[in-house]
């Protein structure tokens, strides 16, 4: 239960942004709003639990319509940016690569724009560690996996000239509910969170 | 407000799902241990036709009993009925002291080391009771320990220093990073002892524990026990895609079908 209501925060935060975005829309704004605007949008961020994992991503949005966008998220993640040294076990690599795409929707304030989208693609996983401990025998140990990746994203642009700063905040659904129901299984969902910082250009 | 209805009602629906073994088969009571200046509170699940005069049964010690025991309970007469064969006694052991106390073998930053009068519990207290008052098997082999995280390095230090104790061990994620790998040096030290006994062992870990501590200690257990125990019956299993919590009840169940296959 503690796990739903960390995860009940981030919900609850994108509610409260959309439906103050949904207020400030003035009658004007966006009048001149041109189909098919391409942004692309590099950041840089954290998945914060349960060890930090440092991630790199680009977002590329497309607005087909005012209201309809399709995204494209690739990420990197270098995990456990702290604790790659613990009890003699160290981390000789831990990463994770992840490319997904999908559709939103965006509102539209004075000077920012709130997009929340639906995405779907895959991650890969891969990391080795190695136990050195002088007093044992060193062991090596090693696993991958291709693993499906679900989530929401909310993209915030904050500027709406040619260049703008971008923040967003990743919340995956994936392995619940999609692989199990189980409210257990949300630690996976909750590990892979990422809340991220960056600038953007607009393409056309 | 009326549009976080449907989100709120996902995480209720998804909340309730936990499985609440039959009240009518289950009974409680509290220890007052002498060993760890602790009450524990205690349930134990009986098999559904429990028939003392007739027949005797296994018993499952499960720790972390609070999270664990209807889980546990419940997949037991699953897969016993499943597999058409006898039940067990699923045995709860509750919190009396901090887990992080009772669970570890020795003093560190993250517990406080009581694990060896825990087991004093275990062994002086609780088992003779339960073999006292209820119709189970009283062999090594008919008892079971079952632990997570830390409940999973308590049911290896039980197979290292108590191994007379338990004949299976089902093991999920345990920590035996802890200390500086001391379970290590504690199986090295009973190896002599421990390696002739004949032993049923499932260690489970998750796929996604890479969070640099869970993998390779584990491994350097797991080659342990199968290089230096002649007489062990053993299943190493990653579930799939899931971190430390998620990878618990799939974990359970399938060291539960291995214990009920195996056993």
């Amino acid at each position: 239960m503690k796990m739903a209501k960390f995860l009940f925060i981030p919900f609850f935060l994108l509610k409260l942004s959309a439906l103050v975005a949904q207020h400030d829309i003035p009658a004007n704004i966006y009048k001149d709003f041109s189909a098919q605007k391409l942004k692309i949008a590099p950041a840089i961020g954290l998945n914060p639990y349960p060890t930090a994992d440092l991630v790199i991503s680009n977002l590329v949005q497309w607005d087909i319509k005012r209201r309809l966008s399709l995204t494209s998220y690739t990420a990197y993640t270098y995990n456990s940016v702290f604790l790659r040294d613990f009890n003699y076990i160290k981390t000789n690599y831990n990463y994770s690569l992840s490319q997904k795409i999908g559709v939103g929707t965006t509102l539209y304030s004075k000077r920012a724009s709130h997009t929340f989208s639906l995405l779907g693609g895959i991650k890969y996983n891969s990391f080795k560690e190695t136990l050195e401990n002088p007093e044992f025998e060193k062991v090596s140990a090693s696993a991958s996996s291709i693993s499906p990746d679900f989530g929401m994203l909310y993209h915030s642009q904050v500027g709406m000239k040619k260049f703008f700063f971008s923040y967003r905040m990743y919340l995956p659904l994936y392995p619940y509910p999609v692989q199990r129901l189980d409210i257990t299984a949300i630690d996976g969902n909750i590990a892979n969170l990422s809340l991220e910082f960056g600038l953007g250009v607009r393409l056309k | 407000m009326k549009n976080l209805i449907p989100l709120l009602l996902v995480f209720v629906i998804a909340s309730c799902q936990k499985e609440d073994f039959s009240a009518d088969l289950t009974e409680s009571f509290s220890i007052e241990s002498t060993s760890s200046a602790a009450t524990y509170p205690i349930k134990v699940a009986l098999p559904e036709n429990y028939s003392p005069e007739t027949q005797t049964y296994a018993t499952i010690y499960v720790l972390d009993g609070e999270q664990d025991f209807d889980f546990v309970a419940e997949n037991c007469k699953k897969i016993s009925h499943n597999l058409s064969i006898s039940n067990v006694l699923v045995v709860s052991i509750g919190y009396g002291n901090d887990r992080v106390d009772d669970y570890t073998p020795t003093i560190a930053n993250e517990g406080g080391g009581g694990a060896e009068k825990f087991m004093q519990f275990i062994e002086n207290e609780l088992i003779p009771m339960i073999e006292s008052e209820y119709a189970v098997d009283t062999l090594r082999s008919s008892r079971t320990i079952l632990g997570h995280s830390f409940g999973g390095l308590l049911a290896a230090h039980a197979f290292t220093n108590h191994n007379k104790l338990f004949g299976n061990y089902i093991m999920l994620s345990p920590s035996i990073w802890y200390d500086n790998e001391i379970m290590l040096r504690l199986e090295q030290e009973n190896r002599a002892i421990n390696s002739n006994n004949q032993q049923l062992v499932f260690l489970g870990l998750g796929e996604l524990e890479n969070q640099g501590r869970m993998l390779a200690p584990f491994e350097a257990f797991y080659q342990r026990l199968q290089n230096y125990y002649d007489y062990i019956a053993m299943q190493r299993h990653i579930e799939q895609h899931l971190d430390h919590m998620g990878s618990k009840n799939p974990n359970i169940l399938k060291g539960l079908n291995f214990y009920f296959k195996f056993r």
